[in-house]
């Protein structure tokens, strides 16, 4: 991800105040905050919060941030683990009715997301978050397990096991 | 799919279209008002010893809880709070607003951030914050707080919207023209409560606690509580000229019906407790024993199981509060000013007070918003 000249002075101007600095850092890295919330947490208007809170997070703490150092990692570790977060809450507080609004949900993603999204939704939290870290976002598994403070013999064993998972339900939709 | 085709797949897959620049502007916004605190923050010592010194005398010359107050009242005027902040960045505490304009309703995170949820006219949280209830002139649709419709439902002219219940088991009451209907939180059962209550155009309120009894305004101004199980009437009130605002403790032994001139308490929805002329709105807070009452330019806190003793005075100034909200935990009230089009956040303690002002434009610009919750 870019960790250039341009995003240098970037950060440097928007520590600086200048709004324009801020928003082409904003541009630069929207796209790809916003798709890796999407692939975690399947909801646009969660993932759209989730990148925006990611980037006032950004904004609320540019004074402390270190100008030499890439400004992606920083974004993406609060954009994933807000995400899986997020995942995990809707998971475990089902409201009223929740099987019957499960049942509308389920439909409605089987009409509308087929092939890979699908067999991506069906993965456990966690599991999509490495696999977007490292195969959306490109980070090697050491950078994952920093990212998100786990041992790096977890961060693999759990890209393994959710390819191995993917891997089956993408044979199985042929 | 190897390595490769996996990481293209997850670029190129097509997702729902964000709305990008609706982002931008929040963030925008948030560092906007960054640059404006940045001042203060250079002279922050400098700053704090002068509010140190000046704490000092004000504590040295005023009784007991009139500092803070005292020196408010020269920060505030007839047009509102003086030094308002432009732009609301932050809630000062967790929880999300509810918050209904012309447009429709919109949800404010804890964060500032805001997204309208589409063109409906009424709304309320769901007991837990997941899902809002909206009501379109034809049709109660349930969404979630990102917007996607989870289920909808066509009936004339619906209004009032209220959503209660556990975890497991959730209800909605509403009207349907002038007919009290009740449903089941996921969209089911959808019934007229007890072959077709005919009520006044105020919101039902749920009773907390066990059972499924609703609060409401009959035709003819009374307040009745009617068990929406078996239909029987538990407690019908005295008459009053135009009936506006009910609302139940958190424990389910007060009620507090708001008229056009006057604010009336009953212990157990039965024994008139106390009549307070003159106010506007009032709230129970969401645990506890207070009751926040707006009169006029004032905000009040009584508690609520002691009635007959003094309020504390929490904020007041020369203009007219419409509503108040309560945070989730007890903690802030938020006050709406439409004449100043701000709203003001303080302190239970009446110790802290945050002003934003500009309110109108930040929803939309057509007309001051109304508060709807302060949700979990």
């Amino acid at each position: 991800m870019g960790t250039g000249g341009p995003e240098r002075a970037w950060v440097r101007g928007a520590q600086g105040g200048d709004a324009s600095s801020l928003e082409a850092l904003f541009r630069h890295h929207w796209p790809a905050a916003y798709r890796a919330a999407y692939l975690v947490v399947h909801d646009a208007g969660a993932a759209e919060d989730i990148a925006q809170e990611a980037f006032l997070a950004a904004v609320r703490n540019l004074d402390r941030f270190d100008a030499r150092r890439p400004f992606g990692p920083w974004l993406h570790r609060i954009v994933v683990n807000r995400a899986i977060d997020w995942a995990r809450m809707r998971a475990l507080r089902p409201e009223s009715g929740g099987d019957a609004l499960a049942g509308v949900a389920a439909a409605e993603h089987a009409d509308a997301r087929e092939g890979l999204l699908a067999a991506i939704r069906s993965l456990p939290p966690d599991h999509r978050a490495v696999i977007v870290l490292r195969y959306l976002l490109e980070y090697t598994p050491g950078e994952i397990a920093r990212l998100l403070d786990l041992p790096r013999g977890t961060v693999n064993s759990r890209l393994r096991r959710a390819l191995d998972a993917l891997g089956g339900k993408l044979e199985d939709d042929r | 799919m190897n390595d490769r085709d996996l990481g293209r797949a997850l670029r190129e897959v097509e997702l729902p279209r964000p709305d990008r620049e609706r982002a931008l502007a929040v963030v925008r916004a948030a560092f906007a008002d960054r640059e404006r605190v940045s001042w203060p923050r250079r002279h922050m010592r400098s700053l704090a010893l002068t509010a140190a010194a000046a704490a000092i005398v004000a504590g040295a010359l005023s009784p007991p809880g009139q500092a803070v107050l005292g020196s408010l009242r020269d920060a505030v005027g007839r047009e509102g709070v003086k030094r308002a902040s432009p732009a609301l960045v932050a809630l000062p505490t967790s929880g999300r607003l509810l918050v209904q304009s012309p447009k429709g309703p919109w949800i404010v995170q804890a964060d500032g951030s805001r997204r309208l949820l589409g063109s409906y006219r009424d709304s309320a949280w769901s007991p837990h914050g997941l899902f809002v209830a909206v009501a379109r002139k034809n049709g109660l649709l349930a969404v979630e707080p990102g917007g996607r419709v989870r289920w909808a439902l066509a009936r004339r002219d619906v209004r009032f919207p209220r959503w209660a219940g556990s975890v497991t088991d959730t209800r909605i009451a509403y009207l349907a023209g002038n007919r009290l209907r009740v449903v089941a939180g996921d969209g089911t059962h959808d019934r007229e409560l007890c072959g077709g209550l005919q009520a006044a155009p105020v919101p039902p309120a749920w009773k907390p606690g066990r059972g499924w009894q609703l609060a409401y305004v009959t035709k003819r101004g009374r307040v009745e509580v009617v068990d929406t199980e078996t239909c029987a009437v538990t407690w019908r009130s005295a008459q009053f000229p135009a009936p506006r605002l009910i609302d139940w403790s958190a424990d389910g032994t007060r009620l507090a019906l708001v008229t056009a001139d006057r604010l009336v308490v009953y212990a157990g929805a039965r024994r008139l407790v106390r009549t307070i002329r003159g106010v506007v709105a009032a709230s129970f807070a969401p645990a506890g024993d207070e009751l926040a009452v707006v009169q006029a330019g004032r905000l009040l806190l009584f508690d609520a199981y002691s009635l007959r003793h003094p309020p504390r005075r929490i904020f007041a100034a020369a203009g007219h509060f419409d509503s108040v909200a309560w945070s989730p935990d007890g903690r802030w009230l938020l006050l709406s000013w439409p004449a100043a089009d701000q709203w003001l956040f303080l302190r239970a303690t009446g110790k802290k007070l945050l002003a934003y002002s500009r309110v109108t434009e930040q929803f939309g610009g057509r007309a001051y918003p109304q508060l709807r919750g302060w949700c979990c």
